[in-house]
């Protein structure tokens, strides 16, 4: 099996073991990323109401999830 | 400890802090105390580092190296994201073009409370630290002089080891080094 099928097995791959470490990166990049972009916004002066907006989330929920990490 | 430190050596653990400070990261590990080093103009551990033809310029590549190959745990996030058809390094690349280097993985961590303000030693660094007291006592020194930081860096774990061994540093060699040169020059 060469590098691209094992790749193409592993995504379509019925063992939990592959299928949730999968999720599982996954959401620790979202959170990074999400992070880094909540960030970026407060450095450009965006509010909590408009970050919470754009994430289609709520204003308590992402000020209480980032007021310790970002100014 | 530091007490017996000399004043090279304080230097370059205030250097180290420095530039984990400068850097952003949020301990001072043994890649900073092997920058230190260089930053020291004209010590011991300089040219017993020197006598090992390791230069600041091919340090400073490999402890950058390091840091990118190995950014927390994420090799087992990188083949993990590789199976759903994500390029972990891609996205990591594309992040720090717009935010620069280290971004994504920075991204995280708490805010520092005082800015400018103390940061801690990692384990591996501070074990560091240790060893260098054991290495001048072992040498029958009694003052820790850059040349036993160097030492105890090479003895050690950590980045500043790896980069060190991987230069072809050996401690019993250093060792010899050090000695002889303390024979003929005052401590640095």
């Amino acid at each position: 099996m060469n590098e691209a099928t094992e790749v193409a097995a592993a995504a379509s791959s019925r063992d939990p073991a592959v299928g949730l470490a999968a999720v599982a990166a996954l959401r620790r990049l979202l959170e990074s990323l999400e992070a880094l972009q909540v960030a970026n916004a407060r450095a450009q002066g965006w509010s909590w109401q408009q970050i919470a907006d754009a994430l289609a989330v709520s204003r308590q929920a992402v000020h209480k999830k980032y007021r310790r990490t970002v100014a | 400890m530091f007490e017996r430190f000399t004043e090279n050596a304080r230097t370059v653990v205030v250097l180290a802090q420095q530039d984990a400070r400068e850097r952003g990261d949020s301990a001072i590990d043994t890649g900073h105390l092997l920058r230190a080093l260089y930053a020291v103009p004209d010590n011991l551990a300089l040219m017993v580092l020197e006598g090992f033809s390791v230069r600041r310029a091919d340090v400073e590549a490999d402890l950058a190296g390091s840091a990118v190959a190995t950014p927390r745990s994420s090799a087992a996030d990188a083949d993990a994201l590789a199976a759903l058809g994500i390029d972990l390094d891609e996205v990591r690349r594309r992040v720090e073009e717009a935010f620069g280097p280290g971004a994504l993985d920075r991204a995280q961590e708490p805010k520092r409370r005082f800015l400018g303000g103390h940061i801690p030693f990692a384990g591996e660094a501070k074990k560091s630290l240790e060893l260098s007291l054991r290495e001048a006592i072992s040498l029958g020194h009694n003052y820790i002089g850059t040349e036993h930081v160097l030492l105890a860096l090479v003895r050690g774990d950590g980045a500043a080891h790896d980069v060190l061994v991987g230069r072809g540093v050996r401690l019993d060699v250093a060792r010899v080094m050090v000695e002889e040169l303390v024979r003929g020059r005052r401590a640095g």
